[in-house]
């Protein structure tokens, strides 16, 4: 952090929150509040002076109110820039000036009372997402007391009480008596694996978190007796195994059960760990002087802030969402944002290294070419037609659409931002967005080539190209087998299939129409397919309201990876055609036809 | 805002009860066959 605050081509804004980001790649521009710190930065010689005589104590927030701090004070021990802080909140006053005792003392004349928050505007051509992830809170499995019992503490808090930041200089001593304990615990995967409390995903970090901490505590006080109680310990990556293997050598013990109860006893304020031994198959008790609940991780609360400025999309874990998984795991879907560390996934040190170095290189690439090459497929805004209503830019995922509702001037589309998924094209009524391919009039024509002959027959299927139609083409190549009767039109985007696609192809005598695409989680284009659904939900009550089956109108959302679920489908939606009579046929196609119902 | 609805599978016919909310759009799944073809069914429609 030292280097980055040094480097001359780096400018640091700490103590700073993003207002508003604006723009697109190569475009953003950047709006941050500066928050007043009372204190010039600048001028600062961190001497600790106002520290000596400011009167306020205060719980200090970096070390979990483990240890106090000062109304001015210095955020942690390493902050950059190395310049204290006043915390108005807990400061004794400043209109009047009640105390002023550290301004009387600090020799560079840097306290500065009016100081006001600040506001820095600026441009950039790419952003790296790096905020980081917080934990779980352990209060929601309540059997293991956190908060009655003092001597039960997070692994967070373990890592304070054995810090040198920390009062005691690393001795680690138990809340109760002060002294250092003879035995301990760690309880594994509080807060994560679990579909009813906490998270039902893996935190990744905190079995080797544990394993360091029981080498830690071995090396240093040999005499306390260490268990771990654990699912199963999942120590994957270059040399972690070993530092397993070394832990239970030097005689941690791991215990396979994670403990349903904590009590204790109030004599001697031990705790009583009750224990299903999933080895043994035995309830066990067993008496510990301290017990860690190792926490799992969750995303930083304001990575939310961040993520609508910069219209990313979170996965159901509540991380933010990489473009893909495997293949693209450092961008994010909007061009010119990447992603590094723990606000993507829960990782170790070293995995958010190699993910910033890659967000790094990513955004060095894009800045010295100068240049982006755009989607082929982009929509484009036909003036004439367009109302300003202003749907396309709520709908479009990536903001790459602007309206003046107010001035009624016409959308425009950005269009090194927007990616082609041609939500917009589904949502404007007046049809004033044109695609470049896919254009309506092929998809037209394709329905009307579909029904030519025979179209009781046919089912009209529309699948996107990243995920549904993937899941046909794996479906086609593990060669299994499912009814012929699907015709295929492929969008981009689920979100691409307009409404009037769908009454075309009723209107043409479709007996069945499936609209597929992506699950939720991984929408190509973040989340254009939620409109499909509500799209979709729509024409289920229109369809019911012109007296047409709504159930003719199937959606599924179906995974590259997921031929058989795919196979499933087609079987599914060929027993439906085989339920559609010709006659039913025949009175859709009247109803539609006939101007007021239709 | 969200509201308790019906659901009804338009694959298998299966009803079940649920949070609905309009602007918040869910990916479903009848728990019955599977399908994401869940309609939320109208209210007055309800029996
Ligand atoms: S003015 Fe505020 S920050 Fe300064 S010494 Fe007094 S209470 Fe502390
Ligand atoms: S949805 Fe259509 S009419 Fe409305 S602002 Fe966009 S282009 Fe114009
Ligand atoms: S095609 Fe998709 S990405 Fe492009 S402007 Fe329309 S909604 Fe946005
Ligand atoms: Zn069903």
């Amino acid at each position: 952090m030292m280097d980055v605050g040094r480097h001359p081509k780096i400018n640091l804004l700490a103590y700073s929150e993003i207002e508003e980001i604006t723009g697109y790649i190569g475009n953003f521009h950047v709006k941050v509040r500066k928050k007043a710190r009372y204190v010039d930065e600048k001028a600062c010689t961190a001497c600790d002076e106002c520290v000596k005589v400011c009167p306020v104590v205060m719980p200090d927030e970096h070390q979990l109110g483990l240890s106090t701090r000062k109304a001015i004070y210095m955020p942690f021990a390493q902050a950059v820039p190395a310049s204290y802080l006043i915390n108005m909140e807990d400061c004794l006053g400043n209109n009047p000036i009640a105390c002023d005792k550290c301004a009387e003392v600090c020799d560079p004349k840097c306290i500065d009372f009016d100081q006001q928050d600040e506001f820095v505007e600026f441009d950039v051509g790419v952003a790296i997402v790096a905020t980081g992830m917080y934990v779980c809170d352990p209060t929601i499995l309540d059997e293991y007391r956190y908060t009655k019992y003092e001597n039960v503490i997070t692994s967070w808090e373990f890592e304070i009480l054995t810090g040198p930041g920390y009062v005691t200089k690393g001795e680690l001593l138990r809340p109760t008596d002060r002294k250092p304990p003879k035995n301990i615990a760690f309880i594994q995967c509080v807060g994560s694996r679990s579909e009813k409390r906490g998270n039902p995903y893996c935190s990744n970090i905190c079995c080797m978190n544990t394993v360091k901490d029981t080498l830690f505590l071995k090396e240093h006080h040999p005499e306390i007796d260490c268990s771990v109680f654990y699912m199963d310990i999942r120590s994957f990556g270059k040399g972690y195994e070993e530092l397993y293997k070394r832990s239970k050598a030097v005689g941690v013990k791991y215990i396979r059960g994670i403990p349903g109860d904590i009590v204790e006893d109030p004599k001697t304020k031990n705790l009583i760990v009750t224990v299903e031994n999933t080895t043994t198959g035995k309830i066990e008790k067993h008496e510990f002087e301290m017990v860690v609940l190792s926490i799992g991780v969750i995303p930083r609360p304001e990575t939310e802030q961040i993520q609508r400025a910069l219209t990313l999309s979170k996965a159901p874990c509540g991380f933010l969402m990489e473009t893909h998984y495997q293949l693209d795991p450092i961008d994010s879907p909007t061009g010119g944002v990447f992603l590094a560390g723990c606000c993507e996934s829960p990782k170790d040190i070293k995995s958010s290294v190699i993910q910033a170095s890659g967000a790094a290189s990513r955004a060095e690439t894009l800045l010295t070419t100068g240049k982006v090459k755009v989607e082929a497929i982009t929509s484009t805004i036909i003036p004439d037609m367009c109302k300003a209503c202003g749907i396309c830019a709520d709908a479009c995922p990536y903001g790459s659409i602007t309206v003046d509702r107010k001035a009624k001037t016409p959308a425009v589309v950005v269009e090194a931002a927007c990616k082609g998924c041609g939500t917009c094209g589904a949502e404007c009524r007046f049809d004033a967005i044109e695609m470049k391919h896919f254009t309506d009039r092929q998809i037209m024509a394709m329905i009307d080539a579909m029904f030519e002959e025979k179209p009781e027959e046919k089912i009209c299927i529309f699948a996107c190209n990243w995920c549904s139609y993937g899941g046909a083409d794996l479906a086609g190549l593990s060669r299994m087998q499912y009814p012929p009767n699907g015709r295929i039109i492929r969008t981009m985007c689920s979100g691409r299939v307009d409404e009037k696609f769908i009454w075309h192809a009723f209107k043409k005598g479709a007996p069945v129409v499936l609209v597929s695409g992506c699950h939720f989680a991984d929408c190509h284009y973040i989340n254009a397919n939620r409109w499909t659904q509500k799209r979709i939900e729509g024409m289920w009550n229109k369809l019911e309201r012109k007296g047409i089956r709504p159930k003719r109108l199937q959606l599924e959302w179906i995974s590259a990876a997921e031929a058989v679920k795919w196979t499933k489908v087609m079987h599914a939606v060929e027993d439906l055609r085989k339920t559609v009579t010709k006659e039913e046929i025949e009175e859709t196609k009247k109803i539609l036809s006939d101007k007021k119902k239709g | 805002m969200a509201e308790e609805v019906t659901f009804k599978c338009l694959r298998c016919g299966y009803e079940f009860k649920g949070t609905y909310d309009r602007k918040v759009p869910e990916e479903r799944e009848c728990p019955k066959c599977g399908s994401n073809s869940i309609r939320p069914l109208p209210k007055k429609k309800e029996k």
